[in-house]
This record gives C-alpha cells, structure tokens and sequence, in this order.
C-alpha cells in the first residue's frame, strides 16, 4: 500500500515538478486544449481555426437557429471575433476599442473597458478602425488599441494593470492586430506602411508590459535581431545565410528608414521549435520606381526564436512589390505530407496570389502555387530562385509613373486580404476565403511627409473577367501538393475568417451578411442572414453542454475614413475612389455578434 | 465628371422601360424576417411614423415580388456598399457588375417607394 501511494506521489509530484518548470508560461496553450473555451483570435497557437466540438455536425447544421446576438454600439468595419473562456464571453469593438466582459449565463455585462484615444489617430488608420481582437493570460486580458497602446487588463474587473505605447500616430504609426501571447510574452506589431512606418514586432513580458526584445522588418542587422551568418534563406536552391547588411543594400540610401513592412497579420508559435512565424507588409511607397532594390525584408516571412527574437530563417515572397500585395496574412502550422513526406510545415496564403508551403524547422522552400488561376502579375515562383518570374506588362514599374497598368490580377486586395483560412487535422486540407479581383493600377510620384499618407498610387477594381462574374471564390486546398480541391464561387469577395470542426462542418460568412455552414465538399448546408456585412472570424465554443457559433456582421472595412479624415474628394484617400459623402443610414445598428445554437428537441 | 453623369443618367433612362417590362417568374421566397428588416428600417429612415409600417410593408412586397431574396440581398448590398470609402469600397464602386446591381435595385425600390407613397430618402 505505502508502496503503491509512493508511487503515485511519484507520478504526482513529477507532474507538480514538470508545473513547476513551466511556470514562466501562461496558462493560454492550456486553455486551447480545452474546445469548449476558444482562449486566442485564432483558437489555438498554430492558427488553425479549427475545434475539436461536433454537437453541430453536417447532418443537423441545417438546424441552426439564433440564440443570443449582443450589439457593441460602435459603428465601422468589426473585425476579429470573441474570446471565451469559462463561462465569460471576452468582446472588443473598433475604434474606440471597447472592451466586454459578457456573462455566458445571461448575457449580462460583467465589465466594460473604454480607453480614452486622441480621434486624431482615425484618420491615420489606412483601412477603417477596425481590431482583429483581444488576447487572454493568466487572468489577464490584452487590448492592442488604435493608438497603439497595448494593455493588460485584469479579467476579473477590467482594472487597468499595465500599459505601454508601442508606436506613434503623429508619424502615421497605429495598430489594428490582436496581441498575441505565447510563453512568457505578449507580441504585437504596427500598422501604417501606407504613411512610410518602419514596421516592426515588439515582445513584451506579460506581466509588466516591458519590452524583452524589438525586432525591425527593414535596416542594420543588430536592429532586425539578423546574424548575418546564422540567419538563414533560400538561395540558389538551398539554404544559406543571408549575409552582412541584407537589407541596407536592396535600399536606395536610407529609404529602408521609411520602408514599410509592417506587422499586422496573425502570428503562430511553435513550443517545440520555441519559433513564432509572421509576415511583413508593403513597401513604403505603393509608387515602386522610387524605392528600387528588393526592399528586404518587407513581404517576407519570418521564423524568430521566441526568447532572443533572433531571426532562424526568412522568405521573401514578393521581392520589389510594385502591386501592394502585403505579406502579412497567417501563418499556419501543420503537420501534413508535402510531395508524399510528412513535413513540419508552415502554410502561408499570400496577397499575391500564391499559395507557399515551407518547411518551417528549415526554412526550405517546398510549395508555391497560385490558389487562384486568374492570378496573372507572375507566371510562377521560381523553385531554385525562391522569386517570382514577373509578367512584364503587369509590371507597373516597368510601365512607371503615370501609366496605368491595366488588367492585374489579383488587385491590391490579394487573392487573400487578413481574413484567416481554417485547418482541419481531420481532412488534412485548408479552408480559404478569397478574392476573385483584378485592377488597373497607375502610380504616381510622391514626396514624404510624416503622418501623411505614402502611397503614390491610384487602383480601380473589378471582378476577374472571363470567370463566374463573382468577386469572390471560398476554396478548399491541399497545401502538399499546391492543388486546389474544390471552389465554391461567391458574388462578392470573401472578407471573414474561416472556421471548421470535428463536426465535419465548414463556417464562413459574406459580405451580403450571410453565415455560411458548408461540408467538406463545399456543399452548401446552411445560411442564414445576420444583421450586415460579416468581416469577423467565426468562432466556437461549448457552454453547459451546448455548442455555439458566433460571428461579428459589421462592414465598414475601409468605410468612413474620408468623413473622417475631412477629404473632399473620392482619389484623396489612400486609393479611395469614389463619394462616401452618404454614409449608410443602416449601420446605426452598430456591430452585432450574433450566437447560433441547435434548438432544444 | 459630366459626361460620366450624362452617361448615368441616359443608362438609367434606357433601363426604365425594362423594368416596367412584365417582371420575371421569381419565388416571392422572402422570409418575414427579411421583410421585418426592411420595414424596421424603413419606418426609421421616416422618423418612427406608425403610418410607414403599412407604406414599408407595402415597398418590400413589392420588391420581394420582382427579386429573389438572395438577389435582393446582393442588390441592397451592392447599393450600400457604393458609398464604403476606401480601397475596399472600391471593390463595390469600380465594378461594373456591381454598380449594375446596385442601379437596377435602385431602380425596383424607386418605383416601389412611389407606388406605395413613401418619399425617396
């Protein structure tokens, strides 16, 4: 007896022990193995989107019905989606950035958190005032705001515990992406690559908000956290360090200071490799004759030690971007067979259209094929080169300045804006929303002034000719073999992040508002119309028993920034084309979260 | 700007006569919610007034009797969308197939204003 209770103690105690060793990390990556809480935007540390829960499967998907909606009261774009942990709903809204803490028992708010933000941060915010989302540790929860200061609050009360500002507006620096927490620390990163921001990620100590480590997308290496000797890249077919001064010289003089790549997509992080991945944005200007060179490392996807923020390994995919086509879309890990081998890999759907498969231990270079076939700027990527074999006449720096490239596609939007595709461990296959738009893009020459917008270009857009005359496709792919399995065509383009799960079940929502359940063939089984545009993520979660679906309607997108910025006429804001003089009377309703749940039989 | 404008303005002439045209077999498929939508709406956009709720739902069975619902709601959508400002409203005011759906739903609901007596706002 005493010999059996020793032995137990020893399984419990090296248990307490392995607690012990791990008490530097926070409780999230737990938290995300348990379904019936969704603890991060993305629902788990590798951006899959995809839960274990399958109360709501293919067979009774048809059956759901509304159970619960919840309105912020904050008009504009509603990105990102909820937060659930427990039995507390965690919801924010676009600028202001509120904050609800939502009593899953009764919808009653159990706090309410408004930071107090100068508006003058609205009209530097290139796309609409939207927020991807809040993040959850250790009875914390972390608001990334407009004016990129990042909190903690505390869960409990929504009492301020910490707060630092990671950027500045006056120069056109904001932030629009959800914090991100793995370990130990909270990273985030900056929007404004169309006011010549020099992007970069911060790492913050979650319980005090302290920088740990600052890593730059452009500029000397010690300031992009590079070895020139151990960083490494695809070269010629291999990998190979980078080399001293990697970035400096694919600049003209110090343009790298104003260079863009910013960082405001959706990271993941490896616990076994200790590797967080995201993706760097455009170039600062839009006008590429006036920035020559690859203008490393904007559009690139990066590998950094977590601790050190040292950079493993980097990818350019769109060296010298002269279309907008922002590299910071999700990185994805999973554990699939790619050309027949089982790979540790990263899967990255791009702005520019095609679809990148890397060994995410290596760095290597393994797939990059277009997800859609009207993509047209590149006839393919180069296997040995890693580059992008451009087209010439969609070229808009070979046409320069003041011509219109005409018939690109896909358009600044990308075959694939932020909205994140899903993951399913069960099929193996990725689930992406998508654009289906091409563009005339004509370029002008542009003089800097901070926090004025840098763009130097002027687009119009409009739906990929010769194809189902939609503006949008949601697609099934299988990242392995670069191969597309099925497309569903939607009439508008497809700007909300993909959900599946267990149930076989497959959610997205559109821009005319409708929730969308598909199978795993892309059959339609349900939809059914929220109260707006749906530019939110879909989420899921499991209380007493009960399987929920919740998704944000609320378009705006871009809406609104000419009211806001004062502009008078359509071309003045960043591209915008066209009178916003009558904004919609409808979204006085502000953003909704709508809840669906099966009935009671 | 003004020959765009002149432009419009003849497209939509030329269009009239069509929409008065007998209307094409549809489904009269609006769900009461679709058509509760509306009128809420549209009893807001007139100040509440208890009078509109006969007037709006006199408006949205017209329209659920010359669209679909799904074309309805692309085409409400299209409309609205014209004025999102930004690279992303662009998408709804550049397209020709968009601002074509976004013309002919404002076209239906015109006419179905005036028939059921409610001022265009």
């Amino acid at each position: 007896m005493s010999f059996q209770s020793r032995l137990t103690c020893l399984g419990a105690c090296l248990a307490l022990a392995a607690g012990a060793v791990s008490a530097a990390d926070s409780d999230v990556a737990r938290l995300t193995k348990d379904p019936k809480n969704w603890a991060m935007q993305a629902g788990d540390l590798n951006n899959h989107r995809y839960s274990e829960l399958k109360q709501i499967n293919s067979k009774n998907a048809k059956n759901l019905s509304v159970a619960w909606t919840f309105s912020t009261g904050v008009l504009r774009g509603h990105e990102g989606g909820p937060l659930v942990i427990g039995d507390t709903m965690y919801l924010h809204s676009p600028f202001p950035n509120k904050v609800f803490a939502i009593s899953l028992e009764d919808q009653s708010i159990r706090w309410k958190y408004e930071p107090k933000q100068d508006p003058t941060v609205i009209p530097v915010m290139c796309c609409d005032t939207v927020n991807r989302g809040l993040a959850y540790a250790n009875g914390k929860i972390f608001l990334q705001q407009a004016d990129t200061t990042l909190v903690a609050l505390d869960a409990k009360t929504g009492n301020e515990i910490w707060k630092v500002k990671v950027g500045d507006p006056k120069i056109g620096e904001t932030t629009t992406n959800t914090p991100h927490i793995f370990k130990d620390k909270v990273l985030t990163g900056i929007s404004g690559g169309e006011f010549g921001v020099r992007g970069r990620i911060t790492a913050h100590d979650i319980n005090t908000g302290k920088v740990v480590w600052k890593a730059f997308s452009t500029g000397p290496d010690q300031e992009m956290l590079m070895d020139p000797a151990k960083t490494m890249t695809w070269t010629d077919g291999k990998m190979a360090p980078v080399g001293p001064n990697s970035s400096l010289k694919t600049w003209q003089g110090d343009q790298w200071k104003l260079g863009g790549g910013t960082t405001w997509g959706w990271y993941s992080y490896d616990p076994e490799l200790n590797t967080v991945y995201y993706g760097t944005g455009n170039p600062s200007t839009w006008n590429p004759r006036q920035r020559p060179g690859d203008n490393k490392w904007s559009m690139t996807i990066f590998a950094r030690d977590l601790d050190t923020g040292m950079a493993k390994w980097v990818y350019q995919m769109t060296p010298h971007d002269e279309w907008d086509y922002d590299g910071v879309n999700e990185m994805i890990l999973a554990d699939i067979k790619v050309k027949g081998k089982p790979r540790k890999a990263l899967v990255h759907f791009d702005r520019n259209g095609f679809a990148y498969t890397m060994d995410r231990v290596s760095g290597e270079l393994l797939v990059a094929e277009k997800y859609d076939p009207v993509v047209n700027w590149a006839t393919h990527v180069d296997m040995k080169s890693g580059r992008p074999q451009v087209v010439a006449k969609y070229s808009t720096d070979k046409n320069g300045p003041d011509v219109n490239t005409k018939g690109v596609c896909p358009s600044a939007l990308g075959t694939k804006d932020q909205q994140p595709a899903s993951y399913s461990p069960r099929t193996g296959l990725f689930y992406v929303p998508t654009n289906h738009v091409c563009m005339d893009y004509e370029p002008f020459q542009i003089e800097y002034t901070a926090g004025q917008p840098y763009v130097g270009s002027t687009l119009s857009m409009y739906a990929a000719p010769n194809s189902h005359g939609g503006m949008g496709n949601f697609i099934a792919w299988d990242a392995g073999t670069g191969k597309m399995v099925w497309s569903k065509p939607e009439r508008f383009s497809v700007w909300s992040g993909a959900l599946t799960t267990a149930g076989d079940v497959v959610f997205y929502g559109t821009l005319e508002g409708y929730l969308k359940a598909v199978d795993l063939n892309g059959k339609e089984l349900w939809k059914f119309k929220t109260p707006s545009g749906i530019i939110g993520n879909v989420t899921t979660w499991e209380y007493k028993g009960k399987q929920y679906v919740g998704v944000l309607s609320g378009i705006g997108g871009w809406a609104g920034i000419g009211l806001a910025a004062g502009l008078t006429k359509g071309t003045e804001g960043l591209g915008a084309v066209g009178g916003y003089k009558d904004l919609a009377k409808y979204t006085e309703l502000g953003g909704v979260l709508t809840v669906f749940a099966l009935p009671e039989r | 700007m003004k020959p765009s404008r002149l432009l419009l303005l003849m497209s939509l002439a030329g269009a009239m006569p069509a929409a008065s045209a007998a209307p094409p077999a549809h489904p009269d498929d609006f769900p009461t919610s679709g058509r509760v939508e509306y009128v809420l709406e549209c009893m807001q956009k007139h100040d509440g007034k208890y009078e509109y709720l006969y007037k709006c739902s006199c408006v949205v069975d017209r329209i659920a009797r010359a669209l679909s619902y799904d074309d309805y709601v692309a085409m409400s959508v299209a409309l609205r969308n014209q004025s999102l400002a930004g690279e992303r409203g662009g998408l709804f005011r550049d397209a020709a197939s968009v601002k074509d759906m976004a013309g002919k739903y404002k076209e239906i609901e015109t006419g179905a204003n005036k028939a059921c007596a409610v001022p265009q706002r």
